[in-house]
């Protein structure tokens, strides 16, 4: 439409967004503090900044991506699509360049500190990463990539981000240096908060399901059981844990063959228990939702056309529900990982463990150790089952 | 055939269908019709045991359908309703092949069946076989409807107003398709609908029901011409009670043959048709409803034209839409076989 | 039967809303119970702190960050659905979907000790966390009121901003409401955790139960606590019901 682009034309910034974006990162990293030095893990550190951090040719280079990306917001000469084209190239150079530029800063740092120094990343660092994921989001969303392609460029960039580790670019860097301390717990806990989710989701989905179906075929029971359910929902889920902890341990007292079996008021089994039940809610509204939207129409004609209720239930309703469905299961995975860290407080183990650990012992880049992953953990979960949840959608529904 | 035994059903003590009894001939387009609320849904609905019935028989050919399992019945009976129901995330060719793979037809059979229903409905087999619903307008996810309904070649089709949610011209073409089907397939039809107008155009009988009963099951002309009480007069509407009949009247009951030469004989103006070399009406001479020029020239164009199995009444409206006395009257290869005009309906019983 | 639900509800709601302030006011009657139920303890109720005291602390961290994510929210919410941001509602949406996979417990341990320990940090996270599904709602709050009945009020002659009061917010209002639900919930929760890093809360008679082996703290902090979330997602749900025009 002419009129539109004659618009277009007279605007100087194309992409405000970006603009937004990048006088945001620009900011942030000049004003505050890029990492931090300290003597030793437990104090806090002497903040550096960005521009002291990195190196001449690093900062050139930032520099250099800055205004590219300040060209690719303006309407000429790129315009909105060349220049969100630019800005997934732009904003992923800048993300690696600020991480290496932070793993570079701590080698050398070091190099030169006594042994107990830390160097640890401070909030500009957390400003532009975050933005510049930001950026890559934005021109995602302006071009209308498809999740397919937006899966091999993530890959790209997070395959750029593990060359980083591999290269060995943050080993001096203060939460590598907790890793290197506690690796084999690490890996250990990451393995006991995976199981954990696990062994919550598949007795909920097991459960789940068939309720969904109930919920569905006997509008009666829908009420009271949502009702109950809501109500686990509701709970905090730290009290919840707590007070499946009592009976538990007094179920363990009474019956020590249980206790062999690791059901204790102490460690897995409440959590676990509590996980199951939390996840019920979002497995059976989901399940209902999905088969609830099968058209009325639909039905009628497969049943019409001489379908018996198995053929109609797997061939048609189950099918046609199953993307509602895993998008419950999306909503169930992603609660589990994050729960699973409140866990810990009860001695389940998991990530959360780290956190918890260092918030007694004011370590911060230990926290960060427990945080990150874990954030990481539920993203990447997020990012998986919605591509699973694309996938599952019947072609002539895509 | 099909035939309903004093067939009732009763939901809380109250008869949504009390005592219908009425008998459908193999091949025969049966309608039933009436307001709603009057229990024309529910009877079809009980044909194919959908809902149960609550007193009464229903017999398909000579067998009682409660003796059948209900899946058996109605892998039998085809079904089209108003809402269509295509299974949104199969393909075409995999909705038409419902019931065909449910009775384990080999995919060969399967395979040509899909392709003659597709044809049998104008929709290009290469084209229309592996899209998917929602990639259909309203008129050609109807046809695929109807052509899974008829997928296993079944006894008796049931179909629930379904053209009823498709726009008037759009329905128009779908009436005409399913006489034309009707005819080629001679299946039994048993067909509810609300619309007198598509009543008259399909039916070889209609029955007409109010508050659960059969007030009259008649031919349409006697319906028109001999209602059985006010209640039927009303509903068939009085005031185009004309137009109604010539609805009922095909183009071939009042051809003329078509001069091709002026009539030099004959003293009064006159009209004649020329046509090219492979015998396509091409222009009229004369003919024209208001000017008296008998020379005037007009050209033929395709919505100017009548085709033998056209209803009288669409002929009519076209005469007048066109400002002309008569029409071309063309076979399925477009060549000129006859004509048809206001003079030869007004000069007819209707 | 379905129009006895609201006041079963409503009869819910005062019974536990009672048995919550009971319970806030005179644990301490509860003693000899919790006393004969675990005889091996020394103290068998929590007595370093007064429940009110802990109750009107963790009250205040939720109200307090509630309110600003919710003022926050919904002026973020409004501002990328009107003309002049729309060009940052896909960015917002997008954050605050992916916002929310985060962990609250993870992000309260992240931000608090960046800006230092304590009650204030506690709230900065809280507020962060509760903004997101206040914005998401009422984004998709505004999104379902129909085009048609915009059109109709544009055609009244109403200006924007009477429309913006008149119409979409009160048939924005459920899902903004059903929004501000689910943020309050979740920081109750979140404001329990945050006894770890500070800030005194329901919590705190959990953790030091926890850390103590004191089942009986355990019990006192986690009841009061779900009670508080329970009467709360029931008051939402009645204010809810107020703003469901037929549907």
């Amino acid at each position: 439409m002419p009129a539109v682009f004659r618009h277009a034309d007279r605007r100087l910034v194309a992409n405000r967004v970006l603009a937004t974006l990048l006088v945001a990162a620009v900011a942030g990293s000049l004003l505050l503090p890029f990492a931090a030095m300290a003597p030793n893990r437990l104090v806090s550190g002497e903040s550096v900044a960005l521009v002291a951090a990195l190196s001449p040719w690093q900062t050139l280079v930032l520099l250099g991506l800055a205004l590219v990306l300040g060209v690719a917001c303006l309407a000429r000469p790129l315009g909105e699509h060349r220049g969100a084209r630019t800005a997934l190239i732009a904003a992923p150079l800048a993300l690696l360049v600020v991480l290496y530029g932070l793993g570079d800063y701590a080698t050398r740092a070091l190099a030169d500190a006594s042994p107990a120094a830390r160097v640890s990343q401070g909030a500009a660092f957390w400003v532009a990463v975050f933005c510049c994921a930001l950026m890559m989001v934005d021109a995602f969303q302006r071009l209308r990539t498809p999740l397919w392609l937006c899966s091999i460029y993530a890959l790209v960039v997070l395959g750029g981000i593990v060359a980083l580790f591999a290269a060995g670019t943050f080993d001096a860097l203060a939460i590598m240096q907790e890793y290197f301390n506690i690796e084999d717990a690490f890996a250990a806990q990451f393995v006991t908060h995976l199981v954990l989710v696990g062994l919550a989701l598949g007795p909920a989905l097991v459960v789940g399901l068939p309720l969904g179906l109930l919920a569905h075929r006997r509008p009666g029971a829908r009420g009271p059981l949502f009702g109950v359910l809501n109500f686990f929902q509701t709970i905090p889920s730290i009290a919840l844990f707590a007070l499946l902890v009592t009976p538990l341990s007094r179920l363990g007292d009474a019956l020590p063959w249980l206790r062999e079996w690791g059901v204790s008021g102490i460690g897995a089994a409440p959590a676990i228990i509590a996980l199951i039940m939390y996840s019920l809610l979002p497995i059976v509204r989901n399940t209902h939702a999905g088969f609830a939207g099968v058209a009325p129409a639909t039905l009628e004609a497969a049943s019409g056309m001489g379908m018996t209720a198995t053929q109609v239930l797997w061939r048609v309703e189950i099918p046609l529900a199953l993307p509602v469905i895993l998008s419950g299961l999306r909503i169930v995975t992603v609660q589990a990982i994050g729960l699973t860290v409140v866990a810990a407080l009860i001695g389940a183990g998991g990530l959360g463990a780290f956190i918890f650990q260092g918030l007694g012992q004011y370590a911060i880049d230990l926290v960060l150790l427990g945080a990150v992953p874990t954030i990481a953990l539920a993203v990447v979960a997020d990012f998986l089952l919605q591509i699973l949840v694309t996938v599952s959608r019947p072609a002539g529904a895509r | 055939m099909i035939e309903l035994q004093g067939l009732t059903k009763t939901y809380d003590d109250k008869d949504v269908v009390q005592d219908i009894s009425l008998r459908i001939e193999s091949g025969e387009f049966g309608v039933l019709i009436g307001p709603s609320g009057c229990g024309k849904s529910t009877t079809l609905r009980m044909i194919n045991r959908l809902i149960p019935l609550t007193r009464g028989r229903i017999l398909l050919g000579d067998e009682d359908i409660s003796h059948l399992k209900p899946e058996t019945l109605r892998r039998r009976i085809g079904y089209a309703i108003q809402s269509i129901g295509l299974f949104p995330h199969w393909t075409v060719a995999d909705n038409i092949a419902v019931v065909p793979r449910l009775l384990k037809w080999p995919k060969s059979r399967i395979d040509a069946r899909i392709d003659e229903l597709l044809d049998l409905f104008h929709l290009a087999a290469g084209e229309f076989r592996d899209k998917y619903p929602h990639q259909l307008s309203g008129g050609q996810a109807q046809r695929v409807g109807v052509a899974r309904a008829l997928a296993a070649d079944p006894e008796v089709l049931l179909m629930d107003e379904p053209f009823g949610a498709v726009d008037p011209l759009t329905r128009e073409v779908l009436q005409n398709e399913m006489r034309r089907v009707h005819e080629r397939t001679r299946k039994t039809i048993v067909f509810v609908t609300h619309d007198m107008d598509e009543a008259l155009k399909l039916a070889s009988r209609i029955a007409i029901l109010n508050a659960g009963r059969l007030v009259q099951y008649d031919r349409p002309i006697e319906l028109l011409t001999q209602p059985a009480d006010a209640f039927v007069s009303d509903f068939i509407g009085k005031a185009d009670l004309g137009l109604k009949l010539l609805s009922r009247r095909w183009v071939n009951q009042y051809q003329d043959r078509a001069r091709t030469t002026p009539d030099a004989a004959s003293g009064r103006p006159s009209h004649y048709w020329e046509t090219d070399a492979t015998g396509r009406p091409t222009c009229l001479h004369g003919g024209r409803l208001s000017d008296g020029d008998p020379e005037a020239r007009t050209a033929v164009n395709d919505e100017w034209i009548a085709t033998p199995g056209m209803p009288m009444k669409e002929a009519l409206s076209r005469m007048v839409w066109y400002r002309v006395m008569v029409l071309p009257v063309i076979d399925e290869s477009g060549r000129l076989i006859g004509e048809v005009s206001m003079d030869g309906v007004m000069g007819r019983q209707p | 039967m379905k129009r006895n639900l609201p006041h079963g509800r409503d009869a819910l709601l005062l019974v536990l809303g009672v048995a919550l302030i009971l319970l806030v006011l005179f644990m301490d009657a509860l003693a000899p119970l919790f006393r004969a139920a675990f005889p091996q303890l020394d103290t068998a109720v929590y007595a370093r702190e007064s429940f009110l005291k802990l109750t009107l602390d963790h009250l205040a961290l939720v109200l307090v960050s509630s309110l600003i994510s919710v003022s926050v929210g919904v002026a973020a919410g409004l501002f990328v659905t009107r003309r002049a941001g729309r060009e940052f509602e896909p960015l917002v949406s997008a954050l605050a979907a992916i916002g929310q996979t985060f962990p609250p417990a993870a992000v309260l341990a992240i931000v608090v000790p960046l800006a230092g320990f304590g009650f204030v940090p506690t709230i900065v996270a809280l507020t962060l966390y509760g903004l997101l599904p206040v914005v998401q709602n009422t984004i998709a709050g505004l999104g379902t009121v129909p085009t048609d009945t915009l059109e109709a009020a544009r055609g009244t002659g109403m200006s924007a901003t009477q429309i913006l009061w008149r119409v979409e917010l009160p048939l924005a209002m459920r899902v903004i409401i059903a929004g501000v639900r689910v943020s309050v919930i979740i920081n109750i929760g979140t404001a329990t955790i945050g006894s770890t890093v500070g800030a005194q809360s329901l919590g705190t008679p959990i953790i030091a139960g926890l850390v103590g082996d004191n089942i009986a703290y355990v019990i006192q902090g986690a009841v009061l606590v779900g009670l508080l979330a329970i009467v709360s997602d029931l008051l939402f749900e009645r204010l809810e019901r107020r703003y469901r025009f037929g549907s």
